[in-house]
């Protein structure tokens, strides 16, 4: 009872600082996923039509999964230095496999039938990615998207270690306080919310793609 | 066509990583945000503040906290790259033996010259004045016991120390130079000696588990905990005396900069800063707040210290 009293008090009196926090913890992960996507969505589009890179580009994917992102972020601070772009290219490397994995799996499952009725009809490759592949794979892309977002808020988290703020300061803050808990609820909760309601946004435009419900 | 524009998107994205730039939303680093790097302990994030408050005042620069680094040696770091401009608090003793990795020296003024005169050669960086607090390793005991016996100074404890049970930091015990063996060396050896979590030593001195503990000396539980502090008399730990240092790029600059930390110098004891950390660590107040009540109530130092 005396934590939810603490909490309270701690939220009322620090509300602007929470805010800002929040604004820039979610900056960061959004960027983070928006440059993974730049280069994970052509990337997935080349290994579904080259197949032979397909084995070699995910297995590299994999690998960079399996390495602790407080490690990944700590070589990349050697590099970078301190910061947020930091955190916002550690989050770029765990975002890479999951945008990759599924434009690969998206583009795969186009129906054959649709894609040869397309070229019979005179119509460019480019064409026909553009008006025939991407809109029928682009929820499975979404779907992606979605999973690094959600993955990523949790990443960007750790990037309070390494001078980029956001609400994993805040987390940290409580860790050192001499009965910190409450702190540390005034950075977890905003943090769950935060990936809570980038899954059900992305989620809900992600079914809005799906070919065959508008469009 | 495509290619091409991806190409050309990741392009701009390395020329912003390259150049230091921050992304839209995420705090500009112009030419005139002035970056200042905060360890995780609530007094150096509440030090950083009030340099920024003052900082901002002063000048027409625009400062950027850059918070919770894990350790003076990264706050080193980012300093040599330019990663941050000043950094809020640097202790004599720690840099003596980490960055400059140097032999201990055990008086102040002499420490506190050789950092200041080591940091200028080596990194063309200025250690400035002390704030006037300091954070070392120090003996308390509560202050029942030490009224009741008198007791000042850790030779005091002397004709007791048979019977006293003495809590420390795990780091502490095993630590060469200022550990325990040192410890006995310079002073005498107590009862039996218990090493725990460091969180746990406060509170074992004040419910009467412990007589006498290993505390730092400008924790805020000192006070919450009722502890008193004594006088290390054979100067066996040595000093740990805070200061900020700053780039002298960033000084000749900003000239004001130089002045700010001469207003702030020996303005704040450790007493002071007990407090201020009590407020932070155990009243569960912001930094910011904590500095800017602070030097509110010290009239930012205008008429030379509002003590």
């Amino acid at each position: 009872m005396e934590t939810i009293q603490q909490f309270t008090d701690y939220v009322s009196a620090n509300g602007g600082y929470i805010w800002t926090e929040f604004y820039r913890h979610f900056l960061m992960s959004v960027y983070g996923v928006l440059f993974a996507a730049v280069i994970s969505v052509p990337l997935g589009i080349l290994i579904a039509k080259y197949s032979k890179l397909s084995g070699w580009v995910l297995a590299a994917g994999s690998i960079i999964q399996t390495i602790p992102a407080l490690g990944a972020m700590a070589v990349i601070m050697l590099v970078m230095g301190l910061g947020t772009n930091t955190a916002i290219v550690t989050l770029m490397l765990y975002s890479i496999l999951p945008i990759t994995q599924n434009t690969y799996v998206g583009m795969k499952n186009v129906d054959q039938t649709v894609i040869e009725a397309g070229h019979a009809s005179g119509m460019t490759r480019f064409q026909l990615l553009r008006m025939v592949e991407l809109p029928l794979a682009v929820s499975v892309i979404m779907a992606g998207i979605r999973t690094a977002l959600v993955i990523g808020i949790g990443i960007v988290a750790i990037g309070a270690f390494i001078g980029a703020g956001g609400l994993g300061a805040i987390i940290v803050t409580g860790t050192n306080a001499t009965d910190g808990t409450a702190i540390i609820l005034a950075g977890a909760i905003p943090t769950a919310i935060m990936a809570i309601i980038a899954d059900v946004v992305m989620g809900w435009i992600e079914r809005r793609l799906q070919p065959g419900q508008s469009a | 066509m495509l290619r091409r524009g991806v190409k050309s998107m990741l392009a701009c994205f390395l020329i912003l990583m390259l150049a230091g730039c921050s992304l839209p939303g995420l705090a500009g680093t112009s030419q005139h945000t002035i970056k200042i790097g905060s360890l995780t302990q609530s007094e150096s994030e509440t030090m950083a503040q009030m340099l920024a408050i003052m900082i901002e005042r002063e000048t027409d620069a625009k400062t950027e906290l850059v918070t919770k680094l894990g350790s003076s040696i990264v706050q080193h770091q980012g300093m040599q790259r330019g990663d941050i401009d000043i950094s809020s608090t640097r202790y004599t003793g720690t840099d003596i033996a980490g960055a400059l990795g140097m032999e201990p020296i055990k008086d102040p003024e002499e420490a506190l010259q050789t950092v200041k005169h080591e940091f200028q050669q080596r990194y063309n960086q200025t250690w400035a004045e002390t704030y006037g607090f300091e954070n070392s390793y120090s003996i308390a005991v509560t202050q029942e016991f030490a009224k009741e016996n008198n007791i000042e100074t850790i030779s005091d404890l002397e004709p007791y120390a048979e019977d006293l049970d003495f809590g420390v930091d795990n780091a502490w015990v095993n630590r060469k130079g200022d550990g325990y063996d040192g410890f006995k060396e310079a002073y005498f050896a107590f009862g039996e000696v218990f090493p725990m979590n460091l969180g746990l030593v406060y509170q074992a001195a004040a419910t009467g588990n412990m007589d006498v503990v290993l505390a730092y000396s400008s924790d805020g539980r000192i006070q919450e905990f009722d502890l008193k502090v004594l006088e290390d008399d054979q100067q066996f730990f040595p000093p740990y005396d805070a200061s900020p240092v700053i780039n002298n790029e960033l000084l000749e600059k900003y000239p004001e900069i130089k002045e700010i930390t001469q207003r702030l110098s020996n303005e704040i004891s450790t007493e002071e800063m007990q407090q201020l950390n009590y407020m932070a660590d155990v009243e569960r107040i912001n930094p910011r707040k904590v500095a800017k009540q602070f030097l509110e109530a010290n009239n930012y130092f205008e008429d030379g210290g509002g003590d």
